[in-house]
């Protein structure tokens, strides 16, 4: 146990009073009665009743939705197949370049990754909408997926997979029972990055998104720019306590997994 | 093995189940397989013993399917198996990490395979059964990998690539994962079931004991090079090299020259010292020989015996003590050290030698082995 001092209490509370004062002040202002953001006029909820009313943002919010799902599930098929082949496919012709070219994204800067998919999509004439930000979107988390799954297959033991083949299995079905089961924690949770990365997407989705759809965070950020409005709160409320719940529930299944596999561990040495 | 049927090494017109022809296997421009030729028949338990990194493990891995090799061919049962995918292979393989499946339980383990094979659903749970009970682990059914021991998880490796009952087994080090003695009782029990399913194991160890108990023949392997072929006894009682009497248990390696008299041999192998008489092995033995004799071979005593022809008289050493025998090490006049085991069957206080002590080794003209060099 560490001992308790005044210097590491007073840390710990910039810490937290800097990362969450701000959050704070939006969901206090959001139960605000008064239209003047910042002015107190008493509790009311009346601002996630206009919200819902609100059919621009409930539209950019399906749209986000459709897209965060589409994209992701679409970026973690071709992620878990791109991170298989770099560490399973052994030396191909070009692997160097191959791998290189999956992990650019990484670093490139999201404005030059959404210009050159915009002049892409202008070039081959496809109308931007919300194809265009799926498309967009897929390109640039599959990549994170990748790393993922990859970090995963390199520390798991190649025998399993040869075993499986040598047990009567064609490579897809080796794959398709044996690996996949073992690396799909880091499938899912690539694929949870892939739908955060998408969901919180601004820069990309502004330079391929079209008049047809608009995400979410596109519709905030543009009418923040007409000011701050208590229905922006509201909505910002809203997107806090999914993130927190999604958060929680992560943790706690995390903890749960850990604890059920040192019951199990105690019954192997128990049985000797 | 019963001495009324003979063994099928010896038989010429026995088919071999395995017939390696000229196989080399290269990485890049590494060879780790050179040129190699070996016949492995039905129901044999045949044992590839050798030092880390001569090959053993490519070896196997080209009877499963895993690597290719780079020339010559591998037949089973009469049949090239180089363009049969692994999954199409009526051999399996016993990993030497055992390679269970972790989201499995020890059941599905072993249904894995029966469930890729036509055996129908019905029979899968009962031939499953039945493989629990050969391994003794009917109570860890339900259990996953890594709720079991160490050794409960090689039996359901074991089970698993018996279940399919494949023509060949192998076995890559199964037991190097185990202490001594649940290693010991592991290897009668592979016999066991060797014996009761009637399977060809390939077993790759490289631990000589573990060889020589449960194979009925070994191949001593070196640098991707087959240095002998032969059953155990013959093997330690008539090894074709110095490298292979070496690897296989203690030898004193001692060489000299060689004249034969009608069926004896003479050798010079020191100035001043009495030749060493043996008998020949083979006609025409003059010249430069190696001539190697195992230490337990050699009597160690105080009084120059009179019953044999090879006396030669040293000075004791150093002494290991093994508990049930001692190796005593024997300088001879011209420097060759030469090790000599007894067994203690006394108490230590009252050892007969002891450091600095002369002593006279001898040995019967057959005890020992002479090689051309
Ligand atoms: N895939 C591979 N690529 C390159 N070298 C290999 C490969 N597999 C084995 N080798 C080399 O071949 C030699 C024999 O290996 P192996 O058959 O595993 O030996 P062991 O007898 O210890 O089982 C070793 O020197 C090893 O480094
Ligand atoms: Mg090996």
């Amino acid at each position: 146990m560490r001992r308790f001092t005044w210097f590491n209490a007073t840390s710990l509370t910039l810490g937290f009073a800097f990362l969450y004062i701000p959050m704070l002040i939006v969901i206090i202002y959001s139960f605000n009665e008064s239209k003047l953001v910042t002015v107190w006029g008493g509790f009311s909820t009346k601002w996630y009743g206009e919200l819902v009313q609100n059919e621009a943002f409930l539209d950019a919010a399906l749209v986000t939705f459709k897209v965060g799902l589409v994209s992701s599930v679409i970026a973690t098929i071709l992620g878990t197949m791109a991170a298989y082949v770099l560490v399973r496919g052994g030396r191909f012709y070009g692997r160097t370049l191959f791998s290189g070219m999956i992990y650019a994204p990484l670093v490139m800067p999201e404005v030059i990754t959404g210009l050159s998919l915009l002049l892409l999509f202008i070039s081959i004439g496809l109308d931007r909408g919300i194809v265009t930000i799926i498309l967009a979107h897929t390109t640039f988390s599959m990549c994170y997926v990748s790393v993922v799954v990859s970090s995963r297959l390199v520390s798991f033991d190649r025998s399993v997979e040869e075993a499986a083949l040598d047990l009567g299995c064609t490579p897809f079905d080796a794959f398709r029972s044996v690996t996949l089961p073992i690396i799909a924690p880091a499938v899912i949770s690539g694929w949870l990055l892939a739908l955060t990365l998408s969901l919180d997407d601004l820069v990309i989705a502004s330079f391929v998104a079209g008049p047809s759809a608009t995400t979410l965070p596109i519709k905030v950020f543009s009418s923040v720019r007409l000011g701050v409005s208590p229905e922006i709160n509201a909505l910002s409320t809203i997107l806090i306590g999914i993130v927190a719940l999604g958060t929680v529930t992560a943790s706690i299944t995390t903890k749960r997994a850990v604890v059920r596999r040192r019951h199990e561990q105690q019954m192997a040495v128990q049985a000797g | 093995m019963p001495e009324t049927t003979p063994n099928p090494w010896n038989d010429p017109t026995a088919k071999p189940l395995i017939q390696f022809k000229n196989v080399t296997k290269r990485f890049g421009n590494f060879t780790a397989i050179e040129d190699l030729n070996i016949d492995i028949y039905e129901k044999e338990f045949f044992a590839l013993l050798g030092p880390s990194g001569c090959g053993k493990t490519t070896m196997m891995r080209m009877l499963a399917g895993f690597e290719t090799p780079t020339s010559g061919t591998i037949l089973l049962d009469g049949q090239d198996i180089s363009p049969i995918p692994p999954n199409k292979r009526s051999v399996n393989m016993m990993f030497q990490s055992y390679a269970l499946f972790p989201h499995l339980t020890v059941f599905d383990n072993i249904a894995f395979g029966l469930k890729r094979s036509n055996m129908p659903k019905g029979q899968i749970a009962d031939r499953v059964q039945e493989m629990l009970r050969l391994v003794q682990i009917e109570k860890f059914a339900n259990r996953k990998p890594e709720q079991i021991s160490g050794g409960q998880r090689q039996r359901v490796a074991l089970a698993r690539a018996l279940a399919k009952a494949p023509k060949l087994l192998l076995l890559d080090e199964p037991l190097s994962a185990l202490d001594k003695k649940l290693r010991q009782e592991t290897q009668f029990e592979l016999m066991d079931i060797q014996e009761k399913t009637g399977t060809t194991f390939v077993i790759v160890t490289h631990d000589q004991e573990e060889a020589m108990t449960v194979a009925s023949r070994v191949a001593v392997m070196d640098h991707g090079k087959l240095k002998q072929v032969d059953t155990p006894d013959r093997i330690y009682e008539a090894p074709n090299s110095a490298y292979v009497a070496d690897f296989i248990g203690e030898v004193n390696i001692i060489e000299g020259h060689s004249t034969t008299q009608r069926d004896t041999v003479s050798i010079a192998w020191a100035k001043g010292q009495p030749e060493i008489i043996g008998t020949l092995s083979k006609p025409g033995m003059d010249g430069n020989v190696t001539f190697l004799i195992r230490p337990e071979k050699i009597v160690i005593s105080a009084e120059k015996p009179t019953d044999r022809r090879n006396t030669f008289q040293g000075k004791v050493v150093d002494i290991a003590y093994l508990g049930n025998l001692s190796t005593y090490y024997v300088q001879m006049p011209n420097g060759q050290m030469i090790k000599a085991q007894a067994a203690n069957s006394r108490r230590r206080s009252s050892r007969p030698f002891t450091w600095e002590d002369t002593v006279w080794l001898s040995w019967t003209d057959t005890a020992g082995i002479i090689l051309d060099r």
